[in-house]
């Protein structure tokens, strides 16, 4: 797999706080990167390091098959769209004035900044003032700053920040159609659900390190559901089970956390041997939200 | 200058519409035509369209430059560069290629450019007021030019000066401050002893007056040139210090 971005042991300190942890960032070309973590895990820092806004304490970032470097940036982020944290904008100026200042330090084309306001669908609101705007309206803006020179890698710092249901919803979309012109996007929020239907490679970040990396699909393998037991007599059963592990009264059935197979029998075999009846043992449905949880309040996998 | 300076440049004037510096920019303009036309009709030979001279007009002119430039440049510096830490400006411009030391040397040229224009048209109006008036001697072209230069030069190290503070703290009450301390260091700044004026880059207004009074009679100056070329020095080297401080530090 060719990746677009990747980083080594990328590590940022403040005095002696460490912000970001010996991160190994693999993401691969043309997908769309969810880069997942709750507030103050690093996010935002990670990608200002990736951007070379800000300099690595150590490790190294490499973007677009080079070195990141203060020498090699200014080329680089020529390629590179990105959206850090607010979304710039002058209030005094008009969308399209705004856009114009962009379109000159880059050197342009008019075509390029008419199909990037058309990709946000900003078209009919060039005219007003950024002042004016709403926060959707700047986000969108903002993108479109970042797309207008037709970047090979869009990196975007929790672009739902502040939106409504309905602005989150035209993000996705907008992320996917993105996606499907082969713009490799890397996108960052605190909400999983904001980016777990358009992000087909999940980074997660927590304290400053790195705790999963993969795919959806290996994200869900990783992680344990609980299971439940349907048995007769369920409060009895759940004072059995509690001998063995943690095991909590739901309804007519007792909960496990996150068992292996064998705890399972185990588990059985426990109940029947007390003369309890067992007619129903399943694997709780888990949602992508609840790993999430799991995995950011027990830092790790 | 690279490329992206000129474009960085061009984008500063890009920036000034309706950032107020048309209205701020003829404040100064009639500030310093008020002053100058004071000093003028206040002086007794103005009485008399025989007896009118250019040297207290001059005089005029130097005042009104220093009393009126500090605030106005603190004013104009303080808004360029405060909508870059309103609209996330830094970081649009890092993300474009453009460091913010960039930004701030593109910004003393753009506003060192408005500045440059406003300093011809006022003595472009100073001219031709005096030859309105019917002043009969011939303007001192050398002696002008030379206090027009000499105070252009004391407002493009104020400019410089304010740019990198504006960028340097948020709060741009600070920065409006000082030029207000400013005004009041350049006011007295003529009544000090020389090397008192030495002391902060307001008091050089005082060593680039074109006309004094000495007794009853105005007299022509040429601006201390040493003085001068002493603070354009200073004033640029730390400005290019603090700016490639600035394209270091992290945004
Ligand atoms: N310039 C800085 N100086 C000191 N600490 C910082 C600085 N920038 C960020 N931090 C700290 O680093 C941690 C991670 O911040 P950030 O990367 O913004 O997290 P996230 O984007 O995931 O919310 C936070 O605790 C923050 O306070
Ligand atoms: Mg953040």
């Amino acid at each position: 797999m060719s990746y677009i971005v990747t980083t080594e042991n990328l590590t940022k300190r403040y005095r002696d706080r460490t912000v970001v942890d010996g991160v190994d960032l693999r993401v691969p070309t043309g997908c769309v990167y969810g880069f997942l973590g709750p507030n103050g895990a690093g996010k935002s820092t990670t990608l200002k390091m990736v951007l070379s806004l800000i300099r690595p304490t150590s490790g190294a970032v490499q973007v677009l098959g080079q070195p990141m470097t203060r020498q090699t940036r200014r080329d680089l982020l020529g390629r590179i769209g990105s959206l850090i944290e607010a979304p710039p904008g002058y209030a005094h100026l008009t969308g399209a004035e705004n856009m114009r200042l962009v379109q000159r330090l880059l050197g342009l084309e008019d075509a390029q900044v008419e199909h990037a306001v058309r990709t946000v669908r900003m078209n009919d609101q060039m005219d007003k003032k950024v002042g004016h705007y709403s926060l959707g309206m700047k986000q969108r803006l903002g993108i479109a700053m970042a797309l207008a020179r037709r970047p090979e890698l869009l990196v975007l710092d929790e672009p739902s920040n502040g939106l409504d249901p309905a602005g989150i919803e035209e993000m996705r979309e907008l992320l996917r159609g993105l996606a499907e012109d082969g713009v490799t996007v890397m996108v960052s929020s605190h909400l999983l659900g904001e980016i777990d239907k358009t992000a087909t490679v999940l980074g997660i970040l927590s304290g400053g390190r790195m705790i999963f990396q993969g795919t959806r699909d290996e994200l869900f393998a990783a992680s344990t559901p609980d299971v439940l037991l349907d048995c007769s007599a369920p409060e009895r059963a759940q004072a059995v089970l509690s001998r063995i592990g943690p095991a909590t009264l739901e309804g007519s059935a007792v909960r496990l956390a996150g068992p292996g197979n064998r705890a399972v029998a185990g588990a059985v075999a426990a109940l029947v041997g007390d003369g309890i009846g067992v007619h129903g043992v399943r694997r709780d449905e888990q949602t992508l939200e609840d790993v999430f949880a799991e995995l950011t309040s027990g830092g790790g996998l | 200058m690279t490329s992206a300076t000129v474009k960085g440049f061009t984008n500063e004037f890009a920036k000034m519409r309706q950032l107020g510096v048309v209205p701020v920019g003829s404040a100064l303009l009639l500030g310093v035509l008020g002053l100058t036309m004071i000093a003028a009709l206040g002086d007794p030979s103005f009485a008399e369209p025989r007896t009118r001279s250019w040297l207290p007009m001059l005089g005029g002119m130097s005042m009104g430059v220093a009393l009126m430039s500090p605030l106005m440049l603190a004013v104009l510096a303080s808004r360029q560069v405060d909508i870059e830490h309103q609209g996330q400006g830094w970081l649009l411009s890092a993300t474009s290629g453009l460091t913010p030391g960039q930004v701030c040397r593109a910004k003393l040229v753009a506003l060192g450019a408005v500045v440059a224009m406003i300093t011809i048209a006022t003595n472009v109006i100073i001219l031709g007021v005096g030859l309105a008036l019917g002043v009969p001697a011939p303007p001192p072209v050398g002696h002008w030019l030379a206090a027009v230069s000499g105070a252009l030069l004391v407002s493009l190290v104020l400019l410089a000066l304010h740019v990198v503070l504006a960028a340097k703290v948020e709060n741009q009450l600070v920065g409006l401050g000082i030029g207000v301390l400013g005004t009041l260091f350049a006011a007295f700044a003529s009544g000090l002893p020389t090397w008192l004026a030495h002391l902060a880059p307001w008091g050089y207004y005082a060593l680039t007056r074109a006309a004094e009074y000495q007794g009853e009679s105005v007299v022509l100056l040429l601006p201390s040139w040493p003085s001068l070329l002493g603070l354009a020095v200073v004033g640029g080297v730390v400005f290019a210090l603090v700016t490639g401080r600035l394209d270091r530090q992290e945004v």
